[in-house]
């Protein structure tokens, strides 16, 4: 794989093209992880293009009880991604929604030329570790990120879209990269988008649990694919002065000498 | 905040799901009890250790899994055929079978035995389907001693408590909070609150009443079609003694507790065992066919309750909750249950296997809150033996709370209805979205500060601010940052 | 009665409306159901030796006790146990051998057409029970008793604080479901079981493991090694073979 690209428009023509699906609270909240997909992607030969009328793919409302609304957005989806080569998406529980959620709710509420759109299109929608390992086959992603590490595995990465050692292979090629093993990998940060609110004092406490596992392994960052579970971790570090960031992986591993990642800015 | 502030009186739960206060409130007295989150902490790291341990030296676990799930939907598909063939071979067998529409007549059915055999006392197995029915107080009050014979459930009937686990009913409760109730209500004075000793004295407490009561009123966890034959699943001895000691044995049973061939407990026997208490098997599972002359009581009745499953049967999603063989893995791997314990759930039913059930039992008359009560994380999925997916049902329920809210006038009242409806319109346009998203970054203005960062909102978000801060929002969003890199020409690197 | 047969017909017409796929009739439920997954270890892989020694492993990690002997020596190996244990006073089911029903040591028989059945109080008092089984389960270190005649019927083995358990190696299997195909044999499906796995226990109380709790609180089995375990083994399997008998996939 070619890592840098000596002239840009050369590798458009040649190159693998993907859609960047960057999901709203990214686009919102989170916009150094979307500049970091794009940094990554396109240093790896990706021609990227981004669709300006993106929104939302509905999660929020879905796992909220809001069907038809979900529904909608779901649908806004599909037509707006089904001629893509590959939609790229650095956030897995909205990767999550779309294969889990999707075909139900279009056996419910959709008809027959949106059930066949979606199901040609979901094969080539991407969680970006997946992209990189599955599609790309890269692993060494020629990132540099002279820090300590410990990664949190998304519940929705973890079990909805069984990740395994993906962003392990990803993290362990990373120069400089010490990475520290997280207690109790597979236990709930406790955010589960409106549990956070709903549910709030339980889902403090879920927190606090997590809080003491990840500030167990004295990393410099938490990193992980999915920037809702590192907003509600970042949120209690920063309450407590804890020292400790949180990174997106997109940016880890977008970090390289001559462009150190955002975060240690 | 008063809560915490109280004295540690006892107070009795509420597990009866049309009187429980919501989730969130039901939860609070635990969240704010460090020895009762320490116990169940403690209990379910031990469970899961064993359960873990087991499962992973299980080559062919996840084939019996998917057999276990096959198993318990054809069941569920063909159960109108299944419990009239469990009706005609138990009736052979000289079991009498009974019916019963709701709890009440239930109840009514189980208090008319009683009184057919002049029993003043009864003796009973941990029932989860006496405890959906509220059997025992219904019974107190017509008169009936009746006597627990689980050595948690002694501990729970002993000090007026209820149950938190469907497994390990008192997990959370200790050793010298038993030895307390046991010193107390069996009179025992110097008891030692070593867990050998506590037993000893359930099992001299229990000895006389095993011999001397004349009926017993146990569950099923098993009702094999097949052959008319019931199977208890347990540890103890207790359930032994029920069921071979007394004269007349009632078995309460959820009609959904069918399967086909006796050969299915081949594969049930592996799951629930391993699943329940990290064994590879229970210290005792028992099997009867009706009655059996100069072997165990000479009458037997099973009484099939129905409760509001039939309904649940008419959708596939929620169908799977039936599947349930009631082992509790799943609450031991919930983080939320892990945190609240079984009270907070105000069911007999707790964790998320309650959280689906108790409001389909209730026909989403009640128990509202509780699908709501998880994040969706998938640990309950993940170790079902009979496979549930319980996220898609919570999920499922959810959508049908949120449809009986669209009807209601209190709904324009709630911040978190209202955001969603508002959302859904702005994600509808992305002009809309970007609108939204520059009005958020004024609206929030006033309470970013100068790092960068939200420390206090009101209202809903309030319930984040609390305990996590919340970053600001940058200035500028993704796609801005995007249309700006395309109108200048793209650079090497960034 | 009125009321729960009417119940009777509400409920079964509610189950019937809503599971409108459902098969009309058992026999058809029941032919769907042959076609089931079943893709799980239903033949163990161990050799005869092998899955002894587990049973015996298994059974140990319950705390059970276990002492091995050929058959000619079974007499002597329960006259050893009882002994060593000192208990005297004894019940039996009426089926035994006569042999295994030691002199020295006070006998009540229950069942049969001679005795009777014993008083519940009689079996109450007894220091133990010395039953025979039907089979045993090396992968769980389960006992599996059917309670015929010489197995007992259930309180006989419930009551009594010690129970010594008579096994043959030909009794053993390595997997559950290798019982269950020989329960299959039986020209019906046994009527009573009881599947012990060690003592009665709880662990109830913070989750500490507590033996004896109602039931006999001292499980001692002794294993007959009454043949060559892997030959039978191998006749079985292959009379079911020709038998046609359905046996799911093996790893």
């Amino acid at each position: 794989m070619v890592y840098y690209a000596s002239s840009w428009m050369v590798l458009q023509v040649l190159a693998m093209r993907a859609s960047l699906f960057i999901t709203c609270y990214n686009d919102t909240l989170f916009p150094e992880t979307g500049r970091a997909v794009v940094a990554l992607l396109e240093r790896l030969g990706v021609a990227l293009d981004f669709n300006p009328q993106q929104t939302c793919c509905g999660q929020m409302h879905a796992n909220t009880g809001f069907r038809r609304e979900a529904f909608l957005l779901a649908q806004r989806f599909v037509r707006q991604y089904q001629e893509a080569e590959a939609v790229v998406i650095p956030s897995s529980s909205c990767v999550a929604m779309i294969r889990e959620q999707y075909a139900p709710l279009f056996e419910e509420l959709g008809d027959a030329s949106l059930r066949s759109a979606f199901a040609a299109l979901l094969p080539r929608v991407f969680e970006l570790s997946e992209y990189l390992v599955d599609e790309l086959c890269v692993e060494d992603v020629g990132a540099y990120f002279p820090h300590r590490v410990t990664y949190h595995a998304s519940c929705h990465g973890l079990r909805a879209l069984a990740l395994g050692d993906r962003p392990g292979r990803l993290l362990a090629r990373v120069r400089g990269l010490d990475l520290v093993p997280l207690k109790n990998l597979d236990r709930c940060c406790g955010f589960g988008g409106t549990f956070s609110v709903k549910n709030g004092e339980v889902s403090s406490a879920m927190l606090a649990e997590k809080l003491r596992d990840v500030m167990a392994t004295g990393a410099e960052f938490c990193t992980a694919l999915d920037n809702s579970c590192l907003m509600h971790l970042g949120g209690a570090l920063h309450r407590q002065f804890a020292g400790m960031k949180t990174i997106h992986l997109a940016e880890i591993l977008a970090s390289t000498e001559r462009a150190p990642a955002e975060a240690c800015a | 905040m008063n809560a915490a502030a109280a004295p540690r009186s006892h107070r009795r739960p509420v597990l009866d799901p049309a009187l429980a206060p919501p989730f969130p409130v039901a939860a609070l007295p635990v969240l704010r009890n460090p020895q009762l989150r320490k116990n169940v902490a403690h209990a379910i790291d031990v469970i899961q250790a064993k359960r873990t341990r087991l499962v992973e030296e299980k080559v062919d676990w996840q084939a019996l899994r998917t057999a276990a799930a096959a198993i318990r939907a054809h069941a569920l598909e063909n159960l109108g055929a299944y419990l009239e063939l469990f009706e005609a071979r138990c009736t052979a067998a000289g079991g009498q079978v009974h019916w019963a529409g709701d709890a009440a007549e239930a109840r009514e059915i189980v208090l008319d035995l009683l009184r057919r055999e002049k029993a003043s006392e009864v003796i009973k197995i941990k029932t989860m389907t006496s405890a959906e029915i509220q059997l025992n107080p219904f019974l107190e009050s017509a008169g009936i001693a009746v006597f627990e014979t689980d050595l948690a459930e002694i501990i729970l009937q002993l000090g007026d408590d209820e149950p938190s686990h469907i497994v390990v009913p008192a997990l959370h409760v200790n050793r010298s909070q038993v030895r307390e109730i046991f010193a107390r209500r069996m009179g025992i004075e110097n008891l030692s609150d070593n867990p050998q000793a506590l037993t000893a004295a359930a099992r001299n407490y229990l000895r006389e009443k095993f011999l001397r009561v004349p009926v017993a009123v146990g569950g099923a966890n098993f009702l094999i079609a097949e052959t008319g034959a019931v199977a208890v699943v347990e540890s103890e001895g207790n359930g032994r003694m029920c069921l071979t000691l007394p004269q007349t044995l009632i078995t309460l049973a959820g009609i959904e507790k069918v399967l086909p061939r006796y050969q299915d407990l081949e594969v049930m026997l592996q799951v629930l065992a391993r699943s329940a208490t990290g064994e590879r098997m229970n210290p005792y599972t028992s099997l009867w066919t009706g009655v059996s002359a100069g072997d165990g009581p000479g009458r037997f009745h099973v009484i099939l309750l129905d409760n509001g499953r039939s309904r649940i049967l008419r959708r596939k999603t929620e169908r799977q909750t039936l599947r349930c063989i009631r082992c509790a893995a799943c609450m031991n791997a919930c983080p939320v249950y892990r945190q609240t314990g079984g009270h907070a759930y105000g069911s007999v039913y707790p964790g998320p296997i309650g959280a689906i059930l108790t409001p389909q039992l209730m026909q989403l008359r009640h128990a509202q809150s509780l699908p709501y009560a998880s994040t969706l994380c998938g640990a309950c999925y993940e170790v079902c033996p009979v496979k549930i997916n319980i996220p898609e049902v919570l999920v499922d329920l959810r959508a049908q709370v949120t449809d009986q809210e669209r009807r209601r006038i209190k709904r324009l009242f709630d911040p978190m209805y209202l955001a969603l409806r508002i959302a859904a319109l702005v994600f509808s346009r992305a002009w809309l979205f970007h609108a939204a998203q520059r009005l958020a970054r004024m609206g929030l203005g006033p309470f970013t500060r100068k790092d960068g960062w939200i420390h206090a909102l009101p209202s809903a978000g309030a319930e984040w601010t609390e305990t996590r801060d919340l970053r600001g929002l940058p200035a500028q969003t993704f796609h801005a940052w995007w249309a700006n890199r395309r109108a200048r020409p793209p650079r090497e690197g960034r | 009665m009125n009321a729960s047969a009417s119940s009777r017909e509400q409920i079964l017409d509610r189950v019937r409306a809503a599971t409108p796929e459902g098969a009309s009739s058992a026999e058809e439920a029941l032919r769907s159901w042959s076609g089931l997954p079943r893709n799980y270890v239903c033949r163990g892989s161990l050799s005869a030796q092998s899955r002894l020694e587990l049973m015996m492993e298994r059974l140990r990690e319950y705390d059970a006790e276990i002492s091995e002997c050929p058959p000619e020596e079974l007499p002597a190996a329960i006259g050893a146990q009882l002994n060593r244990s000192a208990r005297r006073s004894l019940v039996a089911p009426a089926g035994l051998p006569p042999e295994w029903l030691l002199p020295g040591f006070k006998w009540k028989i229950d069942g049969g057409p001679e005795n009777g059945g014993l008083e519940i109080g009689e079996i109450e008092r007894a220091d133990g029970v010395l039953t025979a089984c039907f089979c045993g389960v090396a992968d769980s270190g389960t006992i599996v008793l059917h309670h015929t005649a010489a197995e007992g019927r259930r309180v006989l083995s419930l009551l009594p604080d010690w129970h010594l358990c008579i096994l043959r190696a030909s009794q053993v299997v390595e997997t559950l479901p290798e019982y269950f195909s020989r329960a299959r044999e039986l020209p019906s499906a046994p009527a009573l079981v009881t599947w012990i796995s060690g003592p009665s226990a709880t662990a109830d109380i913070e989750m500490t493991r507590i033996k004896g709790v109602h039931g006999p609180r001292f499980l001692h089995v002794v294993l007959v090694r009454d043949q060559d375990a892997q030959a039978s083994a191998n006749e079985d399997w292959k009379e079911n073979e020709e038998n046609g008998v359905d046996r799911p996939g093996t790893r």
